[in-house]
Formats: C-alpha cells, structure tokens, sequence
C-alpha cells in the first residue's frame, strides 16, 4: 500500500503577483480515493489544472510513477494516465454515447490501417462501448445520443472515457453537484470498483457526508497553502471543518429567537399535471419550512409555480388569506413573494452587471425619480445591503461575475430582500457554497424569520434541512408523503419518506 | 485578462484616434473643420440607426428590417411634405410614426410568439420593402417642401442640421440607456432573460419599447435621407442595416446581448464614415473599403471576444 | 406543425405571384383569338423600368393583346424560370428585359426552342433573341460627354460616376464616354468612383470629391440621373453649382425638373414610352409572323433647358 502513484512536490504558482498556491505537498497512493478539501479560493482548482497540465506551476515537480510531468501539454498528461470528468460536463450532445467516449481516438478503435485509416468503423467502437459500460455495470445504451442521457449517465459515460484512457487517476470534481441520492449510489459503486482496479481518485467536493463515505485520506488547504493530510477515519465532520476554515465553528444552525406568528402564505391541494400533486401546506411568520426529497421530487416546481414562473392547473395559493394566482413574477414580487433560484447562474444574476445594478434589479421603482434613477439613494440602499450581507467585493460596482459563488448568493439573496418580501423561497441556498460562507447563509436565513419572514428552504442536504427547519415537508415523485416536525424528524425517516 | 478587457474597452477609441491620424497624414483634406462637418453629416443617418440596433443588440436581439423602415417612412413622410400641402409637422410624424409602427409591430411579433428576432425581422424587413413600393406604386416621391428639405440640407450657424438632429439624438440615446430604469431593464434582458424575468423584470414590455425606440430612430433616418435627397425612395436603405450593425458592434456592443454603449455605437458610425470619406479622398476604389471594412468588424469581435474569455 | 408551414408559405408564394401578374383581360377587339404576351421586367422598383413596362401595358391594351407582366427581381434565375413557365403556358410571344448579358441568355435558348418568337427589350443578352428593340447605352455617354466637351470648350477637368461596376450599363456607358474623353485630349479625368446608382451614395462622393479638389472640378458626368441629382444637391450646398456642370442620363421626372430650374445641366432621354410600344409591336408581327425589324434603336436625345419643355408632361 505503500507505493505512492502520484507525488506532488513543493508546487507554487502565482498569478499577477498574487500566490494562488504556495509549496503544496500531495501524495496520491495506488486505488485509494483521496479527498481534496478547501473553500473556494483555496487553490483547489488551480492545483487541479497544474496536475492535468493546464497549468504549468512556476516551482516544484509532479511525479507520476517516478516520471516528471511538470510542464507536460493536457493532451500527454491525458495519455500518460491522468482524466479528469469536470464539473461541467464536456460533452457532444448530437453524438453518441459510443462516439463521446471514443472522441478523438477513432483511429486507434476503428483498429484498420493503410489507406482506411481515416474510415470509420462505427460498428467496433460501439462494441467496444458497450463492452467498456457493461464492464462498468451501468445500463446506457453505446447508441443513444448523449443529449438524452441524464446527468448522472453523461457522468457514466465521462467515467468510462477515462477508463478507456487507461487512467490511472481520475480527478472528480463535485461530481454529485447535479445528481440525485440514489444515482450517488450507483457512482459511490463505481468508485469502489475502481478503487479495486487499482484506480486512485482524487475526490473533490464540498459534501461533508459524502467525503466521510467515500475517501480513505483527506488533504486540506486554506489560502493556496498545504494544512495537512489525514486519514479519513482520524477525522470527523467539526475536526474537518476547523482546518478549512481555520478556526472552530461552534454552531452551524443558529436557533430561533422568536416565536412563530401567524399564518402569511398556504397552499392547499396544488397540483400541475405530470410535475405535482395535492400539494397543501402553509407557512407562518417567523417559520422556516424545509422542502425535502429527491431530484425530481417537484420541489423546485411547486417553487416555480408559487412564483408564477410556471402556470399550475389546480388547487388554490393564498397569501393572508387572500387568493393569488401570479402569472409572472412581477405580480408574486408585487404581492410580498420572494425567490432565490437554485440555478444561480441561469436565473439568479446577471453577470456583466455590477453588484449594484443585479442587487437593486427587483426594486427599481424605490429609485425612480421620474422615469430616470436615482443614483444616489441606490448607491446608499446598495452600500448597506453589502454591510448587512458581509457581501465580500470590491465595490458596488463590481461585476458579480468576479465575486465567490457565496457572495453571488447574496447578492440574490440581497435583491430578493430589497423588494421587501414577507415569504421567501430559497432552493438550494448553499449549492457550490463553501463552508464558511454556508454558515454565514444559515445565520442570515435565521435572522430573517426572526424578522417576522416566512422562509421556505428547499435543499437536497438533510443535515441542512434537519439543522435549520422548524417543520419538514418531505416529496416524493410529486406527491406530499410527510410533514414532520423538528423535534420528531430524523435523517432516516426523511429519507424513508422521501423514496416512498 | 484585465489588460484585454481594458483594451476591448477603449481599443475602439485608440484605433480610430490612431486610424484619423493616419488619415490627416496621409491627406491633408482630411482633417479640415469643412471635411469633418462632411463626414458628421455623412454619418448621422447610419449613427441614427445604429443607436437604434444598439439597443436591440443590447437586449440579445437583432433587427435585420432597418434599411426597409427607412424607405418606408421616407416614402411616407415625402408623401406629405409637398410644397403647400400640409404643415411640417404632419409628413414629421407620419414618418415617425410609420416607423414606431414597424417597430412594434416588430416588437408584438417577437414578444408573443417567441420567433427569434433574426426571423421575424427578416421578414418585416421584406414586408416592408414591398410596404415601401406599394405606397410609393415604384416611383420615387419627389417635390418636396423646402422646409422639408431643411432638415437634411440645411445649415444652422454653420453646422448641417443632420449633425445637430445626431448630436441631440445621441444625448437623448446615452440617458435613456444609462439613466433610466428602462435602460438598466435592457442590460438586465440582455444579460441573462431568464434571470431578469424572475427579478420581476416584464420582459416583453422592455423588447416592446426596444423595437419600437428602434423603428423610431430609423424613421428619424428616414427623414433624414429622404430630406437629404429631396425624394422619397421605395428602394432607399438598402443594406443600411448592415452598416449600423456593424457600427454598434465595432463599437464594443457584444451580439450576445448584455453589453454595449451609445459612444461606442458613435464611434463605431464615425469610424465607418471616416474611412470610407477617407479612402475616396485617397481616391481608392470602394472594392478596397469594403475588404477594410470587413476587416475592422472582424476585428472588433475578435477584441471583444477576448475581453470576454477568462 | 412544420407541412402546414410549408404549405401556407406555397399559399403565400402563389398569391404573391399572383399579385405581379397584372392581366390585361378587357376588350378584345371582336373575333379571332386573343395573343397572349408574357413579358419579364429586370426590376419594377427601378423607375424607367415601370415606365417601359406601363408604355407596353398602353400599346397592349390598344391592340387588344393579352399583356402578363412579371417582375423578376433583378434574378437572371428567376427571370429564366419565368420565361419557361411562360413556355408552358404556350403563349404567343415573349418579351425580355433581361436582368443580365450572360446569365439570361439560357432563356432565350429556351424560347427559340420552344419556336416561341422572343424579344428583348432595353438590354442586351450574349444570345441572339428573334429581335432588339432598345437603345444603345454606348451612345447615351457619346452624347452627354460630347455636350460636356462643347460646353468647356474642349478643356477642362472631369469626373466621371459609375453605375455598380461590372453591370451591362455601366461597362458601356464607361466605354462611351471614354471615347469621347480620349478624342478630346484637353479633358482630363480627374477621378472616377462608383456611385451604385444611388443618389444619396451620389452626394456624398460628391461631398468627398469637392473636399479633395475643390475649385479644380469643372464638370461632373453621372451614369445615371440619380446620382447626377446627388451631385447637383452636394454642389448646391458647397456653393459650386454655378461653376461645375453636371450631366446624367436617363430623363427621369426629377432630373427633367431640374434641367428645367437649371440645376442640372443636361440630361440624356432614353425613350421608354417608344421602348415599350415598339416592343409590344414586334412581338405581335413576329406571333403573326409578319415581317419584323430584327434590331429597333430607339435614338437617344440631348435635354438642356432649351428643348426640356418637350419632354415634361
């Protein structure tokens, strides 16, 4: 066990002056699966690229089996064993499994000479797709277009095209960022295969559980520095946390400070065909309602209908009371509702906007003077939402693109908040979120009940959803299976009722 | 990555500062006060529909139907603008108000029924070269007023009235994008739709106002033209809106929606007219401005791409 | 969804063909079969070109001969499928404003073929048609040139605007009024650039022009009236005109206007009304195969403000 695949000495890189990374020690042993931990801005991605080759770092070496990559092109890292399946999945939509899989190495597969070199022989790369799948264990047909496949399957399909590549290590990045508990499975599987193949993984992920099930061994590093390397099973979760973010976090979920009040938004039997079904429940001020269950449980839906982002075709939506039905979300912000999207990019902010303009977007007439803006007092709304949210940037006007994924979260949060809203929706808040900044998103969700809101919080994260809720409505495929109160749900019965 | 986007940003500005300079060089026509009010008056219509698309451009969308606006607002206008027929004020809003017209009906279409814009606005554009001829019956409307004709030929304290009509038009263009709600509602859409329609943002209220401020200005060009030419020209405008889309994306407007600004726009249009001013004082033949121009589009997308990478 | 599309856009396609083909369906005078005439126009957005077409439409109507007039669009390729689908509806002579020298050409070969008498009318093509009527483009530049050289004297600086360059008209209208500039050695070119037919293209050229030579510009020759008005209107604003002669060809309505006020020095009248009339005839002799001129020219005139008034409605 001791014969180590991958060494990686004293690496630095700087980036316009600024030390991105600073003499980084990382040793990966044949089929373990290593965890690499950080908050965002800790180096993790650009260490990622230096192992690659995207990178060339300006001291120190990588080793892999005793040979010097350092400096080697993506495309000689790749063949000399190193794949790596990316957040985002790059992939070919109109292609098929087979031909995604097989990109670029068509001549080696199609396994013909001479003068057919340059034919195709489509029939033998999908045999040996479906060879290498079957292999595997998944069930995805070599002939299928990938734009058909779920996310989980293109991650499948990415998988064995590193094996394919003879990998001897896989770099995953957040791999279970997009898929669904059951589909983590049946990859937790596939990784242990691997692991037994002698496959070493690099695992990266923001997931506390997950990495606990997963790695055998845990390197940190804070601020493009090395902190350490233990074995997973030395560790716990506060352990963890304390070397990423450098100091003890006592409590993650603050608890209530007032009581809850009367009752501001209820649903009753809503139902969308084909999304959800008999839907009721309500929320009260002060109150924080957890959305539980699986990918595709309707959650998100029922948020997007409340939101009048989709129609709905029966049951009834009311707000103190009185009947809404919003048909955009104008009317819903009009009428008090507030929705921070789980897709953050696609439906959160703007990007080539500045932080001023993406966070007084939804509340744009308290600065209308006229039909022109009012600059100075939304310079001045602007500059106490920063105060207030502890949003890190370097001035209103810089582009949020620029900012940290939990500092893009507040400036939704922010806007959401500017339109004065009395419930709030949040999906997914601390999705791509590091640890620090989750923390400081579970404080400000609390303070906000405690102000009197009603919050509804969607996360597919149950020690999130068990920490913070005071009442727990759990789906499954579109029909309500449980509301539990704080004190009686369990991480179990969630999922118990949440596979239902 | 700074240095490129910070030169994507201002490369507009160093390469025609550096391209005039050449020119006044190269040529000393080129930098007379008489030449420059030539080459603004020659501008202003292109500079009036490009701040025109800009706008659209800026929401994400295109409108490929200026030049045909211009024939038919021009034909419209001319219509009325007979010496001893109405006041100045009739064929005035006929015009702008054939053009607000085209320019929602635009708007309408995108809005409800999702085509893209590419498409819809191809088709008005033929629409409205055939609106243009049937109005006209093929014939060039001519006799025109001279106050009519005043307002593309004529000179106050010196400077060509199209001149002052662009100065005030740009002014008005700057304010309405960067000092109204309405103009932050546009980089909002063309930034990211969906995520301006969930902050509350009508989205099909903002492309209404952009199509139509779009027909509006290419109506203000119309005029201009027809005004200019002292005739109503079914077949005026032909491939205009080639030319202000190019001004609006020389000047750093990204076709994907988002990004833009009415000075860039101004200097895109100015750098157009500059050069093809230039090349006929130089006497060199159009086949030549036409392979610099392309090459000068191709080169601000470029930079603009690179301003955009990470 | 997409067939039903497709469908309403042939629906679409009919009609719109529909509308262009203006019949001329009244008053046959008794007896006898009625001739059928399918004519296709270069463009019926260019003025003289409706002009042609409305004079052939008058001289159809008073022979009593069915008249179908179709707009090609500037496409020689649709022109051609035009003339064949006048083919198959076995008309009786067919008359041809070809969109272009080469590319029209197949469909006159189509006609001949098809032993159905062909006519072209105001252009030429590189295939020999059944019979010419037009006028001769080389002439019309002979002629406004010639006028410019009678009026400086012989000497003097010129410029010379182009049509789009590599068009039929253009390319002789170019030759003609080179001739003229080489038997008159004291006349000097001063510069030559295209103005694509375009007035307000035309003006500003003009513009240009003035800002390079300024006092040197004695005359201007325009290959058109259109850019020959934008000319007139640069020169006006800079102050110019009285000095500078500008010459177009074509007599449109505005440029007779403006030979009439004396803004425009001269224009060259191609006779349109004769074009058409003389086309319709032929193509009649030649269906009753009577005895037919193979190649009318209609002769060009000089208009100055002397003999403007014959030629203003």
């Amino acid at each position: 066990m001791s014969d180590y695949i991958l060494r990686v000495k004293g690496i630095s890189k700087s980036f316009s002056g600024v030390k991105a990374l600073d003499n980084i020690h990382f040793d990966l042993k044949k089929g373990e699966v290593h965890a690499l931990m950080g908050e965002n801005g800790a180096g993790k991605s650009t260490f990622m690229k230096i192992l690659i080759g995207l990178v060339v770092p300006d001291s120190g070496e990588v080793l892999l089996e005793g040979e010097n990559l350092s400096g080697s092109h993506v495309t000689e890292t790749l063949k000399k064993g190193i794949s790596m399946i990316h957040q985002e999945i790059l992939i070919i939509p109109e292609l098929t499994v087979a031909q995604n899989i097989f990109l670029g190495r068509e001549r080696e597969v199609s396994g013909k000479g001479g003068i057919l070199s340059g034919w195709l022989n489509d029939s033998e790369i999908n045999r040996q797709a479906a060879a290498l799948l079957d292999r595997m264990g998944v069930n995805i047909a070599p002939k299928a277009k990938m734009k058909h496949l779920s996310v989980a399957q293109m991650q499948m399909v990415e998988i064995a095209k590193a094996i394919s590549n003879n990998a001897k290590v896989i770099i995953m990045d957040e791999p279970t960022s997009a898929i669904s508990e059951k589909e983590v499975a049946t990859l937790f599987q596939i990784i242990r295969d691997l692991k037994a193949q002698g496959v070493s993984i690099i695992y990266i992920s923001h997931k506390m559980d997950e990495i606990f099930q997963i790695s055998d061994t845990i390197t940190v590093l804070r601020d493009g520095k090395y902190i350490g390397t233990k074995r997973a099973a030395e560790l716990d979760q506060n352990a963890l946390i304390a070397m990423m973010v450098g100091r003890e976090i006592d409590q993650m979920f603050p608890e209530a400070t007032q009581p809850v009040g009367h009752e501001l938004l209820s649903v009753k039997n809503l139902g969308r065909a084909g999304k959800f079904a008999n839907i009721t429940f309500n929320v009260k001020s002060g109150e924080i309602l957890g959305l539980a269950g699986l990918m595709g449980a309707g959650r998100t839906e029922i948020a997007r209908a409340i939101f009048g982002l989709d129609h709905w075709d029966e049951g009834e939506i009311s707000i103190k009371q009185t009947p809404i039905r919003a048909r955009t979300p104008r009317e819903a912000i009009d009428r008090g509702i507030g929705y921070v999207s789980e897709d953050r990019k696609g439906l959160g902010f703007i990007p080539r906007m500045s932080v001023k303009d993406n966070i007084t977007l939804s509340s744009m007439n308290n600065h209308r003077k006229g039909g022109f803006i009012n600059t100075h007092s939304e310079q001045s709304v602007t500059e106490q939402m920063i105060a207030d949210l502890k949003i890190k940037t370097a001035g209103t006007g810089q582009h949020v693109t620029y900012l940290s994924g939990g500092n893009q979260q507040k400036v939704v949060i922010g806007r959401v908040l500017l339109a004065s809203p009395e419930i709030i929706m949040l999906d997914e808040p601390t999705r791509g979120v590091d640890v620090g900044a989750k923390f400081e998103i579970y404080k400000l969700i609390r303070s906000l009940a405690d102000r009197g809101m009603a919050i509804i919080m969607i996360s597919s994260e149950l020690p999130e959803i068990l920490g913070l809720s005071d009442r727990i409505l759990v789906l499954s495929k579109g029909k309500q299976t449980a509301l539990l109160s704080k004190a009686e749900a369990t991480q179990e019965l969630i999922m118990r009722y949440a596979v239902a | 990555m700074n240095r490129f986007s910070k030169f994507g940003q201002y490369g507009i500005f160093l390469a025609f500062a550096l391209i005039c300079l050449v020119l006044a060089l190269s040529t000393p026509k080129f930098f007379t006060i008489s030449n420059l009010l030539i080459i603004g008056n020659q501008v202003s219509i292109n500079a009036l529909l490009a701040f025109g698309v800009t706008f659209v451009i800026i929401t994400g969308g295109i409108d490929l139907s200026l030049g045909s606006m211009v024939a038919v607002t021009g034909v419209a206008a001319a219509s009325f603008a007979h010496p001893d027929t109405y006041p100045l004020v009739v064929p005035l809003l006929v015009g702008l108000g054939a053009g607000s017209a085209m320019g929602a009906f635009n708007g309408l279409v995108i809005t409800k029924s999702k085509v893209p814009p590419f498409i819809v606005t191809l088709g008005t554009m033929t629409i409205g070269r055939g609106l243009a001829l049937i109005l006209s019956k093929g014939r060039p409307v001519s006799n025109l007023s001279d106050e009519f004709n005043f307002i593309g030929g004529g000179n106050i304290a010196g400077i060509p009235f199209p001149i002052i009509i662009l100065l005030i038009a740009f002014a008005v263009c700057s304010v309405v994008l960067n000092k109204t709600i309405l103009g932050r509602y546009m980089y909002a859409v063309g930034g990211n739709e969906p995520a301006a329609r969930a902050s509350g943002i009508r989205v099909s209220r903002v492309k209404m106002w952009v199509y139509t401020i779009c027909g509006l200005l290419s109506a203000l060009g119309g005029i201009l033209l027809t005004s200019r030419i002292t005739t109503g020209q079914p077949n005026a405008g032909a491939g205009f809106e080639l030319d202000a889309i190019a001004a609006a994306i020389i000047g750093g407007t990204s076709t994907s929606g988002g990004t833009g600004t009415m000075t860039g726009t101004l200097i895109g249009a100015l750098l157009i007219g500059v050069i093809s001013n230039s090349l006929d004082l130089l006497n060199v033949t159009s086949y030549y401005q036409q392979v610099v121009m392309g090459v000068i589009i191709i080169g601000a997308v470029v930079l603009d791409g690179v301003g955009k990478k990470d | 969804m997409r067939y039903n599309a497709i469908f309403a856009a042939l629906i679409a396609a009919t009609l719109l063909a529909g509308c262009n083909q203006s019949s001329n369906k009244e008053s046959a005078d008794g007896g006898g079969k009625k001739l059928v005439i399918g004519a296709t126009m270069l463009s019926m957005q260019n003025e003289f070109i409706v002009n042609v077409s409305d004079a052939m439409e008058a001289k159809a109507k008073e022979m009593g001969v069915e008249l179908i007039t179709v707009d090609a669009e500037r496409s020689a390729l649709k022109q051609v499928e035009q003339v064949e689908s006048f083919i198959g509806q076995g008309v009786d002579a067919i008359i041809m404003n070809p969109c272009e020298v080469e590319a029209s050409s197949p469909a006159i070969k189509l006609a001949m073929d098809a032993k159905i008498p062909i006519i072209n009318v105001n252009s030429e093509t590189s295939a020999k048609p059944t019979a010419f009527v037009g006028s001769d483009d080389t002439e019309s530049a002979r002629i406004a040139m010639r006028y410019i050289a009678e009026k400086l004297g012989g000497k003097g600086n010129v410029l010379m605007m182009h049509g789009f360059m590599g068009q039929a008209a253009q390319i002789r209208r170019d030759n003609g009024a080179k001739e003229i500039l080489k038997a008159n050695p004291g006349l000097k070119l001063l510069a030559e650039q295209t103005g694509e037919w375009d007035r307000a293209k035309g003006m500003s050229l003009t513009e240009n022009w003035i800002q390079s030579y300024g006092d040197k510009i004695n005359a201007i020759f325009a290959q058109n009236d259109e850019m020959g008005m934008g000319a007139v209107k640069a020169l006006e604003a800079a102050g110019l005109k009285g000095k500078v002669l500008v010459v177009s060809v074509d007599a449109i309505p505005d440029a007779l206007q403006a030979v009439k006020k004396g803004t425009l020095d001269a224009t060259v009248f191609q006779n349109a009304k004769e074009q058409g009339g003389k086309a319709i005839e032929t193509a009649v002799k030649a269906a009753k195969k009577e005895a037919f001129e193979k190649d009318v020219l209609i002769p060009f005139q000089l208009v100055t403000k002397e003999n403007v008034g014959n030629f203003l409605k």
